[in-house]
């Protein structure tokens, strides 16, 4: 791995989570290259939200620690420096796109710039429905607005979560391509939660599968495809082995739980 | 039959049911006259435009009274809302000083207040303002709360705290429910200002209707009761028409805060003694400061001397009970009564939606109305027995029953629905298995604060009409000065009242926990 020289950008430390009796996340340690793209995948329900929440600071962990560039996550947080595209678009349904995309330039206290807005707006799609409010978009547009929403701060730190679950087929194919142009022209570390796994293999420099609840690392996969990734990607023999290995270590690790679905 | 659809009301359906009651009206009025009990539309016309300037001049002082009293009582709640957001943990005291203070008998207090502000409009304002600040304060606390977590994640993930999340989302999300308050508020405060006005008010549309009333003129009774009526159902739907303005929405129907189910039994106790002790020195220390005279200010000590100490306490204790026994057997009936009629309306008219386009708007509107100052209307109509008083309580409680069950049975979720409908299952069947637990919430909601309200109907009948129970009780001791009694009736009362919302919502938890267990998390 190209980042392997440098010190890592994000990093938990012994990072441990439990709701009441529920164990979530056991303790946990892993570090994240600074301008790298690490997609966390996992069954439905094994932690991967909580470990993102963990990293984003929404969440106070049970042990263990998160710091960001050597620092802990709340200064990160208090100089806006980290963006979250949440599973729910959370658009606020009084605003239009663009006044949802500038709510968190004021919440972040920065500028607003019409011009870049517009382009973010056109870079997702979504000419055309700047003055839309969220209620009469379909659930794919509200992600995508959410998603250039998180961008508009150019944060260093860009947590994903699911954030293409409602998006179509060929408009995730497209921002696949355009996304990653993006975080890699501004250096931008990205964390991507997600249960696809092709998602991951497209979008990533490297997977990390964990296990059902309560998630434990499988495996640390390093996606050394070339970028910029074309959708016929899909077809080559390097594709289909990076995803057989994601496939098994998500079973290994649904093995080693004792849920419903391992049982089966 | 979505939201929206039984929203937008159907102007053909509601300008047919006016006529087709306005035509009812009349020609009821006219095979009744001579009984003196009815009077035609055309009468209450004639009157008003005969007494123009009397009625203008008596609407003016009302209005303003009303007026200045929703502007206070909604400050209050508004200031209230933003404690209660500030500082989370003051939640539980600061709804149950409200509800306590919502449960005193406007009835008694009317009278305390006129002593304490003399001759004026003091007791009007205040009145109006104690009618209105509770049904603001509910819906605005539901409001403040109506935001996913993950908005306020939104805010937190940008470093930004409380005050932002107060700012752009909670200032924002609470609108509709405010406005959903505002138009509940608004002939609420109405209705304040006439009980204040019945207290001994020189002028205002109150006064009048007690003259009218003495006086036996029926067509004057019903032009006041209309009057109160149209300007009830005006600033209700001046309001709505404000609210979609501002929103480009419709304001939510919000009746009551939900219940709040996983809070520890301990929680809940220290509460109720955090209200009880804060009441008690609020009460003390308003005493205190006021400077009046102990002969009619009677403290927390006096009514505990006055009910358990005094020689005469047995005398004054049996006094209240068989006057809260003869309320009971009107208020009882009235709001079990009110209740079953209002949810089984709403379920008949989701049978026959045709009627539901033409029922609907008539009762959006007639749920605006000051029931209260319709009481004469009541006496005249079915006499000063016992009738009268549980039919006024009824009605009380009925509308906004209506409304809400209404409310609860649109939100049956589709999908539950088109199941049953792919098993060919017929419109009762829905309703038995889907709708009507989707209505639960709502209409135990309705029930919860709808005791306050049936005390304050039966009450004012009492104290207007009948002559009997503790309505009569407490205007008698007022009259007479037996500030002992009166004082001893306004705590029995507030606290019965309060025990009963508890004691719904008792009831409402262990329903609910069965078929909407969501709502208590």
């Amino acid at each position: 791995m190209a980042a392997d020289t440098e010190p890592p950008d994000v990093v938990c430390t012994g990072l441990a989570k439990s709701f009441g009796a529920t164990e979530v996340l056991r303790p946990f340690g892993l570090g994240f290259a600074a301008g790298q793209t690490t997609a966390l995948v996992g069954p439905s329900g094994c932690g991967k939200s909580t470990l993102l929440r963990l990293i984003a600071g929404l969440e106070a962990p049970g042990a263990g620690a998160v710091t960001i560039g050597g620092a802990p996550v709340a200064e990160t947080l208090a100089r806006a420096g980290l963006s979250v595209a949440f599973q729910d678009p959370s658009l606020l349904p009084w605003r239009s796109v663009r006044g949802n995309i500038e709510l968190a330039l004021g919440l972040a206290r920065r500028p607003v710039v019409a011009r870049d807005i517009d382009q973010l707006i056109r870079l997702v799609g979504l000419e055309g429905f700047a003055e839309t409010r969220p209620a009469a978009l379909s659930g794919g547009m509200r992600q995508r607005a959410a998603i250039a929403r998180a961008l508009v701060t150019q944060p260093r730190l860009l947590l994903l979560d699911e954030p293409f679950g409602a998006v179509d087929e060929l408009t995730r194919q497209q921002l696949a391509q355009d996304l990653p142009r993006i975080w890699e022209a501004r250096g931008t570390t990205t964390i991507l939660v997600t249960h696809s796994v092709a998602e991951a293999v497209m979008l990533s420099d490297r997977i990390i599968v964990l296990s059902a609840r309560p998630a434990e690392m499988v495996e640390d996969i390093a996606v050394d495809l070339p970028r910029p990734r074309e959708p016929g990607l899909a077809r080559s023999l390097e594709y289909i082995d990076l995803t057989d290995r994601v496939f098994a270590a998500l079973s290994r690790g649904m093995a080693a739980r004792d849920t419903p679905l391992a049982a089966q | 039959m979505t939201v929206a659809a039984r929203r937008a009301p159907w102007r053909g359906g509601t300008a047919l049911g006016l006529i087709a009651f306005v035509l009812v009206w009349e020609s009821v009025a006219r095979s009744l006259s001579g009984a003196y009990v009815l009077a035609a539309p055309s009468e209450v016309v004639l009157y008003l435009v005969g007494n123009a300037g009397l009625m203008a001049r008596a609407l003016a002082v009302t209005l303003g009274n009303a007026l200045a009293g929703f502007v206070l009582g909604n400050l209050a709640a508004v200031f209230l809302a933003g404690v209660a957001v500030i500082w989370p943990r003051a939640q539980g005291v600061v709804t149950g000083l409200a509800l306590l203070v919502f449960c005193l008998p406007l009835v008694a207090t009317g009278p305390i207040l006129r002593v304490f502000f003399g001759p004026g409009n003091g007791p009007q304002i205040v009145l109006a303002a104690l009618a209105v600040y509770y049904t603001t304060l509910i819906p605005l606390l539901v409001g403040l709360r109506a935001a996913p977590d993950s908005w306020f994640d939104l805010v937190r993930s940008y470093g930004r705290g409380r005050v932002a999340a107060l700012v752009h989302v909670r200032a924002m999300a609470c609108l509709p429910y405010l406005f959903a308050g505002l138009q509940i508020a608004a002939p609420a405060a109405f209705l304040g200002a006439m009980v204040g006005e019945f207290t001994g008010g020189e002028r205002g549309l109150g006064v009048l209707t007690i003259r009218a009333m003495r006086a036996l003129d029926v067509p004057m009774t019903w032009a006041l009761a209309s009057v109160a009526t149209a300007v009830a159902i005006t600033a209700y739907l001046a309001l709505g028409a404000i609210a979609r303005r501002v929103l480009r929405d419709e304001p939510p129907v919000i009746l009551a805060v939900p219940t709040v189910g996983d809070r520890r039994r301990f929680g809940t106790l220290r509460d109720i003694a955090s209200v009880t002790a804060l009441a008690l020195a609020a009460w003390w220390v308003a005493l205190a400061v006021a400077g009046l005279s102990p002969f009619f200010a009677k403290g927390p000590g006096d009514v505990f001397d006055a009910l358990v100490l005094a020689g005469d306490a047995a005398q004054t204790r049996g006094a209240l009970f068989a006057a809260l026994g003869q309320t009971a057997v009107f208020l009882v009936p009235g709001y079990l009564a009110g209740l079953a009629a209002g949810a089984g309306l709403a379920a008949l008219l989701v049978l026959v939606p045709a009627v539901a386009g033409v029922v609907m708007p008539l009762a959006i509107a007639l749920r605006s109305v000051p029931i209260v100052t319709t009481a004469p209307l009541i006496v005249l109509l079915l006499g000063r027995g016992a009738a009268g008083t549980v039919v006024l309580v009824a009605v009380m409680v009925f509308f906004p029953t209506l409304i809400a069950c209404l409310h609860g049975l649109a939100q049956a979720p589709g999908q539950a629905m088109d199941v049953l409908k792919s098993y060919a299952a017929g419109p009762l069947a829905r309703l038995v298995r889907v709708r009507i637990p989707a209505m639960l919430p709502a209409f135990f909601a309705a029930a919860r604060m709808n005791v306050p309200a049936a005390v304050l109907a039966v009450t004012v009948v009492e104290w207007l009409a009948t002559g009997n129970g503790i309505g009569s009780l407490m205007a008698v001791s007022a009259s007479l000065s037996d500030y002992d009694m009166l004082w001893s009736a306004v705590v029995v009362v507030a606290v019965l009242s309060a025990l009963g919302y508890g004691a719904v919502g008792w009831v409402e938890v262990r329903v609910l926990r069965i078929y909407a267990p969501e709502q208590l998390a």
